[in-house]
């Protein structure tokens, strides 16, 4: 029987994150799409949500010389593109990021569209001019998702969101 | 009010271009802007005082295109209120006639445009197009 089972690392990036390296960031993810041959929908929601992702460590990470810098990283596993993206963050911003997470996790995918569209329509931006909906919008185009917080000391924990995307789906 | 509003574009934003002596409008491009609010202001503010003081002319339909290749959820948020703007227009008599471009394999982008069309009273049509530009 021969079995195959493909597992790449196909760009990994480790360091300060900002506006300005964010667009040749994804220029490179999306070069390299395009090398695996990812059709155009699934390559675009890919994109799509490594900026939300990006923008979010952009926006409320914690640039800080002395813990770890963000990470980005892409592979592939067999029919599977996994998209990784951690970065330190207040240890009080954890209650607040798990309960979040945790209630969406708790609704179907229908009841994150209704969610989304609500937030979308009736809610005012953020602070920063976003629109509050970055995870929501990861939860409802990956195929599967998942989180880790790790503590780093006792005022800050490193933040990871993974989403896989099926290529079969594009 | 000014006729015509330019911005041109960058890495992260879209090239806009409102003219309202030709009745076009047009947004263009990549939004994932690190502010979408500011960066939006100006077109908010031209929007915000067209629908003020502007005076319908049925005879002449003012047409938004937005071809867009990546938005944010922040721009998406944004594009709602433009689009609300451009509603409260054709509510006064204005024709108006909203054009959602986009690359015909690209099914994001179209279902993007299918959930602001549903989510707007206007003449809304989508455009598949060919090949990217």
């Amino acid at each position: 029987m021969n079995v195959s089972y493909e597992h790449r690392t196909l760009f990994r990036y480790e360091g300060p994150l900002d506006m300005q390296l964010l667009p040749q960031v994804i220029k490179s993810v999306e070069q390299l799409l395009i090398g695996e041959k990812i059709r155009t929908p699934l390559r675009r929601k890919i994109i799509s949500i490594l900026i939300e992702l990006a923008q979010n460590v952009i926006h409320y990470g914690i640039h800080n010389h002395f813990l770890p810098n963000p990470t980005i990283s892409l592979t592939r596993e067999g029919n599977d593109i996994i998209l990784s993206i951690a970065n330190p963050i207040h240890a009080s911003q954890e209650l607040f990021l798990r309960t979040y997470i945790e209630n969406l996790l708790a609704m179907s995918k229908e009841e994150r569209t209704v969610l989304y569209q609500n937030v979308l329509t009736k809610s005012d931006y953020t602070d920063s001019g976003g629109a509050g909906l970055g995870i929501m919008q990861v939860l409802i185009k990956s195929d599967s998702f998942s989180y880790k917080i790790e503590s780093l000391d006792p005022e800050h924990a490193y933040f990871t969101i993974t989403a896989t995307f099926h290529i079969n789906n594009s | 009010m000014t006729p015509v509003l330019h911005i041109d574009p960058s890495l992260t934003t879209p090239e806009i271009h409102f003219d309202l002596e030709k009745g076009h409008f047009s947004i263009k491009g990549s939004s994932y802007p690190e502010n979408s609010l500011k960066f939006y202001q100006p077109v908010v503010q031209y929007l915000a005082d067209l629908v003020r003081t502007h005076t319908p002319s049925p005879e002449k339909t003012l047409i938004l295109e937005i071809e867009l290749q990546y938005f944010n959820t922040s721009t998406a948020k944004v594009l709602l209120d433009i689009l609300r703007y451009f509603e409260q227009l054709y509510e006064k008599g204005q024709p108006v006639q909203v054009r959602w471009l986009y690359l015909e394999d690209d099914t994001e982008m179209e279902d993007a445009g299918l959930d602001y069309q549903a989510a707007v009273k206007l003449p809304f049509e989508l455009v598949a197009l060919h090949e990217e530009a």
